[in-house]
């Protein structure tokens, strides 16, 4: 199949699309962790056998299949494909290999196929714990963050190297959680496996790499035209984020130029001696994703949609750092770079850009349950989406990530803790004639009966989502204890009965709020979203 | 005796009569109306009676299939409804379940909840998930919010406690209360509409369940009067999601059961031939003018699943849509169908769907104004139907106006041949549906490569064989009446009722007397349902079913169970293995939901239908017109009339053989044969039979 028509290439490139949906639904469903199997903190995605993504399961989050192609590269270099056999599998936990933190295991397996590797298939989930300090922002060096694997073959053949299953069991607090995430991803690329070797046969191919001409192809030209409707310049943008004591700053400068984009990030503070420090593959991977979300949304991610944006930074700035420079919560800076490179679209297409978003926050927990087992998982929850011109924010939605809440009764099942309140914030959203979406409050109860650990891993407690267009910025984002404010990159003990309090941010509004809609205004007055108050002091409502 | 079945579907009402000593059967199909959909049942019911010799005081039963709650949820059109709700909670059905849905396109969109924000009520009340009472219920806070509520013009309220799945005694006292004060209220129970643990799912469900109550409610009421009025004495009942049928009562309590009613009995009629004709797996193929429908059949039975999405409202995009936690046949939905509409997308490549022409204007070869090309349109150019007896000749079709749309907006711009395009429109369509089949199959370990398909509905032959291909599947039929087997499939159900609940318990500590226990309660229940419909003792037959997991795991897998949970671990570890990985894992098993089922007996067991009065047995060629295969280009085939065809004649492909509201492509190899049941039976070309 040397020319493949259009009739041929849809078909097929939704085919292998169809078959990471199906890894991806297998590894949920496989998993011991609620990251995975609430949250979707994870990955899974398929690469030719020249090592280019070339489709991703849809649920997938944006980061990891930013930094994917180039784990790929770096496995196979430690790994070359000429060693591998069939039922192999290789993984990693190394920031600067996988995507910026070692919580997260990158999974691999050649795909054989009469006798060679046709394809790849890499899964990735962020682990329960893998030793050290527990997930958190407070370590001074990834060596107190904990256990660090080189690219090691963790099934050889169909068999699980059980030294290293031993040795990963004996590192971690929750080993039954960990180990069983780690056979969840054997599983799902199992699968992978499967359902591509059923495909070729049924096509009678001899192996993708025709087809992934095509689907690179045709994603990078449908980008690049995109690309070239905007106007050639150099567009800055600069935000100020939270970082340990003090604030850092992120700079961006987007080159233009024709059909590619380059970004920089001169200008942007130093890393730190803290594990919020961001590998420049995890940066790199937001830039990407910012500028697909404007460009060309409905293509389904591939290398193609990577390829004409390239970055560069300053080593060891935060957006840049290297080891052994911590990097534990990379993406409590990292994640910003997705609102830092909208603000720099904003001004080639602000039709298009999102006001900044609430964004997520993440609480580590360990510690035992009630019952006696041990707990260690992450509550996610979100503040509110920013607006869009025409489009009011949603509350309580992931941005940029798309990590999931846990359901109430889920988390107080698996945890022992109370959930007393999970309640939108009335007026948190930003005015704007499209108002941002609401934040929300969370109180949880620690009643295990026992101490718990508890890592914040948050912004926005000091820098609000900024509006657009004359929008105005959501509230804030505070963490408490007792109801007294707690930093929100902190490490703290939660002892029983304490109450952790979490007020998740507003979105920002777009457009100025006066030129909001009136009956979109009683509608948010009637309901509770914006209160009577604040209609009259940041809309001029006048009832 | 003579039962009656009456589909109500978004175009058509779908009316069959059969007589239940010679299974005889009348069909007819009657225009939907809308605006009182009792209207068309009853003229349905006296235009059957019209066409034989059968009274009224003949009909012993009346089943009724309606897309009545799926069309009130998506066109709100349920009534005021308020809730109550723990203390600090009012506000998850808002927060929903923070993940998006699609990644790259920000302009999101999520139906809002069926309660506004303004008719919630937060009740003080805390039982916690190990069944604890931590907070006691407030009764007066009850009474005097569901007064206020009232004040505001609600008709229904829904009870909605957090971990009421575990422990329902809140729910239980908050719902006697608000009945006792207005007795007035519709009330739906989170704990009894569905107890399963995640409260964003079981609250939507409650709210939605209360939201239609009052309106299937005076529906049920209207239609039983109607009937009642033409002198109907025999029973009435009505078809739910799950494939079987209930009483009024009980369908008045859940009425969100009855969402979806109508494809789901289409798949309990290829289940029906799937038992007749020996086959242990099927796929169940149903293509429409919207959207097509499948489902798997294993051993006889229809796959089942209990959550569904409805109201989507971003182009048909999972995740867009309200969830629905019921017990469902486990149907893949495509948004492709004859109607629906062919474009280019931002890859380059031909896209077919969702977006649909509909009845108005249509495809663009109904003239009737549409100007994009539909897979009606390509199935016209590529000489698959024809212009003069398409839908019986009751239509006559512009084949000019779809090659026209098909040049102007796929051929030029892709610089291919018109043909080409229309194959590749043809094409893509089949593609998707077979890649739904996979996806779904494998995901539920079901092989099948091994199975046949029944195909059916408007647009279903037309691809059915194709698919079949793609699948690897052997063996298509397609039984008669292939534009009414929802209505047939009405008239096979069996009474049935399912209880579902979240109790989560390690296999380890399972002795028998706990687990007799925890199914005890569940089978009182269902034998109670069936009970209200006249059957009990050994004519309801019950089934059991666990969701287990390894512990720690957050999904689970369907094991069969009997009356004793010996052999438990065992039987989950080969659903294990055949579903994910032949690896063993050290970590004790736990149940997480049981499911119940109490099934009465099948209606007519042993009863073929006969559809002799349409087929008479003729010279079935009726002519030749070329049609476009991929292999070969256009070539003459020969077309035939279906109701003229004998019982064992043998029609070899290429051929094109109509009826009244579909059409079969047979391709080069492709073989039909009549069989004794007038089904056509395909054996498609290439493939082995197993």
């Amino acid at each position: 199949m040397s020319v493949i028509d259009p009739v041929s290439l849809g078909i097929i490139w939704d085919r292998l699309i169809s078959i990471t949906d199906e890894t991806l639904s297998s590894l949920v469903r496989t998993s011991f962790s609620t990251n995975v199997r609430e949250s979707y903190d994870l990955s899974c995605m398929l690469f030719d056998s020249k090592m280019r993504s070339i489709a991703q399961g849809t649920y997938s989050v944006p980061s990891f299949t930013g930094t994917a192609p180039n784990t790929v590269r770096l496995m196979l270099e430690k790994h070359p494909p000429h060693t591998l056999r069939d039922g192999d599998v290789l993984a990693t936990n190394d920031p600067w290999i996988g995507t910026g933190h070692l919580y997260d295991i990158n999974v691999l397996r050649p795909i054989f196929h009469r006798g060679r590797i046709v394809a790849y298939s890499l899964s990735i989930t962020h682990l329960p714990d893998i030793g050290g300090l527990g997930f958190s922002a407070t370590a001074r060096q990834i060596y107190e963050e904990g256990l660090r694997l080189p690219v090691v073959k963790l099934v050889e053949q169909g068999r699980p190297n059980p030294l290293l299953f031993e040795l990963i069991g004996l590192n971690v607090r929750v080993p039954e959680q960990t180990l069983g995430d780690f056979h969840a991803n054997i599983a799902c690329n199992e699968v992978a496996a499967r359902l591509l070797v059923e495909f070729l046969d049924e096509y009678g191919l001899s192996g993708i790499d025709d087809v992934a001409d095509a689907i690179v192809a045709n994603s990078e030209r449908a980008l690049r035209a995109a690309i070239s409707a905007m106007p050639d310049g150099s567009y800055e943008h600069a935000i100020e984020v939270e970082g340990g004591e003090s604030s850092l700053k992120l700079a961006i400068r987007l080159d233009v130029i024709g059909d590619r984009i380059h970004a920089d990030f001169t200008g942007t503070s130093p890393a730190l001696n803290m594990g919020i420090n961001v590998p420049i593959g995890y940066s790199k991977a937001f830039v990407v994703y910012a500028v697909k979300c404007v460009t060309t949304p409905a293509i389904p991610n591939n290398i193609g949609c990577v390829t004409p944006i390239t970055v560069s930074a300053p080593e060891n700035c935060i957006l840049n750092a290297l080891p052994p420079y911590p990097t534990g919560g990379r993406h409590v800076i990292g994640h910003f770079v997705n609102p830092l490179t909208m603000g720099a679209l904003a001004q080639i297409v602000p039709d298009r850009v999102q006001a900044e978003s609430g964004m997520m926050s993440l609480v580590n927990i360990q510690g035992r349950h009630r019952d006696g087992r041990g707990v260690s998982s992450i509550y996610f929850s979100s503040g509110g989406f920013g607006a869009l011109k025409g489009t009011d924010g949603l509350p309580t939605m992931p941005s940029p990530s798309n990590m999931t809440g846990t359901p109430v009764e889920v988390w107080e099942d698996i945890t022992g803790m109370t959930v007393r309140r999970k309640a939108l914030l009335t007026d948190s959203g930003g005015a704007g004639a499209f108002r941002g979406g609401l934040g929300q409050e969370i109180e949880l109860v620690n009643d295990t009966g026992n101490e718990l650990t508890i890592s914040c891993l948050a912004g926005r407690t000091q820098f609000a989502a900024q509006g657009l267009a004359g929008g105005k910025p959501g509230t804030l984002r505070a963490c408490l204890i007792n109801g007294a404010p707690v930093h929100p990159k902190g490490r703290y003990f939660l002892r029983p009965g304490d109450v952790l309090t979490l007020f998740e941010p507003g979105g920002g509004g777009f457009g100025a709020p006066e030129r909001r809609d009136p009956a979109r205004l009683a509608e948010d007055i009637r309901e509770g979203f914006v209160s009577l108050d604040a209609a009259r002091r940041d809309y001029g409502y006048g009832g | 005796m003579h039962r009656i079945a009456v589909d109500i579907g978004g175009t058509f009402t779908d009316c069959v009569l059969v007589d239940e000593e010679t299974g005889a059967v009348t069909l007819h199909k009657q225009l939907t109306t809308p605006d009182d959909p009792s209207e068309a049942v009853i003229e349905g019911v006296q235009a059957l009676l019209a066409a034989g010799t059968v009274g009224i005081e003949d009909i012993s039963a009346l089943v009724h299939g309606t897309t009545l709650v799926t069309n009130a949820l998506i066109e709100r059109k349920g009534s005021l409804t308020g809730m109550l709700v723990t203390a600090g909670m009012r506000d998850i059905l808002d927060i929903g379940r923070e993940r998006r849905y699609d990644l790259f396109d920000l302009r999101l969109a999520y139906p809002q909840a069926v309660v506004p924000r303004s008719l919630r009520r937060e009740i003080p009340e805390r039982i916690s998930f190990n069944r604890t009472v931590t907070q006691p219920l407030d009764a007066e806070a009850v009474v005097a919010a569901a007064r206020d509520l009232r004040e505001q013009g609600i008709e229904a309220i829904a009870i909605c406690f957090l971990n009421s799945f575990a422990d329902d005694a809140h729910e239980q006292q908050a719902a006697r209360l608000v009945r006792q004060a207005l007795p007035e209220l519709l009330v739906s129970v989170s704990s009894e509409v569905f107890p399963y643990i995640r409260e964003y799912e079981r609250w939507t469900t409650a709210t939605m369940n209360a939201y239609v109550q009052p309106l299937v409610d005076r529906y049920i009421s209207h239609i039983d009067d109607r009937l009642k009025a033409i002198g109907f004495g025999g029973r009435f009942y009505i078809m739910t999601s799950g494939g079987g049928m209930v009483t009024p009562a009980t369908a008045r309590r859940f009425p969100i059961r009855l969402l979806e009613s109508g494809p789901a009995a289409g798949a309990l009629m290829s289940a029906y031939h799937g038992r007749v004709g020996g086959i242990d797996n099927l796929l169940s193929f149903d293509m429409g003018g919207t959207t097509a429908k499948g489902a798997l059949v294993r051993d006889g039975r229809p796959l089942r699943k209990y959550e569904l999405e409805v109201a989507r409202v971003h182009e048909f995009k999972a995740g867009s849509g309200l969830p629905a936690k019921a017990p469902v046949i486990d149907m893949i939905e495509i948004g492709a169908g004859g109607g629906s509409i062919a474009g280019i997308d931002e890859r380059g490549v031909i896209t077919v769907g969702p977006s649909s022409a509909g009845a108005k204007p249509g495809p663009a070869c109904y003239g009737r104004g549409g100007t994009e090309p539909t897979l009606t349109d390509a199935n016209l150019v590529l000489g698959y139907y024809d212009a003069d007896s398409f839908l019986g000749g009751r239509m006559g079709l512009d084949v000019e106006a779809a090659r026209r749309s098909i040049a102007t907006r796929i051929a030029e711009p892709l610089g291919l041949e018109v043909i080409r395009s229309a194959w590749g429109i043809h094409e893509a369509v089949n593609e998707r549906v077979a890649s739904a089949f996979r996806i779904h199959a494998s995901e539920r370990a079901f092989d099948y490569r091994a199975s046949s398909m029944v195909a059916f509905g408007g647009s279903g032959p037309t691809q059915a064989v194709r698919i079949a291909a793609k699948l690897n599947v052997p063996r298509v039929v397609l039984p008669p009446g292939a534009g009414v087997m929802s209505a047939l499939g009405l008239l096979r159900s069996p009474f049935s009722f399912e209880l579902a609940r979240s109790q989560r318990i390690g296999v380890a500590a399972l002795d028998d007397a706990a687990y007799g226990e925890a199914f005890g309660g569940m089978e009182r229940n269902v034998r109670e349902v069936l009970a209200d419909a006249g059957l009990t003792g050994k004519a309801v037959s019950i089934t059991r079913r666990l969701d287990m997991r390894y512990q720690g795991q957050g999904y689970e897998l369907e094991v069969p169970a009997g009356e004793s949970p010996d052999g438990l671990a065992a039987a989950f570890l080969d659903v294990y293995r055949a579903v994910f990985s032949p690896i063993e894992i050290d970590e004790p098993v736990e149940i997480v939901n049981w499911k119940i089922e109490a099934v009465g007996p099948e209606p007519m067991a042993g009863q073929p239908f006969r559809y002799d009065r349409d087929f008479s047995p003729g010279a079935a060629l009726k002519g030749e017109r070329l049609a476009y295969f991929p292999e070969d280009g256009p070539v003459l085939v020969p077309v035939l009339d279906r109701y003229r065809l004998r019982i064992g004649s043998v029609v070899d492909g290429p051929a094109i053989i109509e009826e009244r509201e579909s059409t079969l492509v047979l391709g080069f190899g492709d073989r039909a044969t009549i069989d004794r049941h007038l089904n056509l039976v395909v054996d498609v070309c290439g493939v082995s039979q197993q």
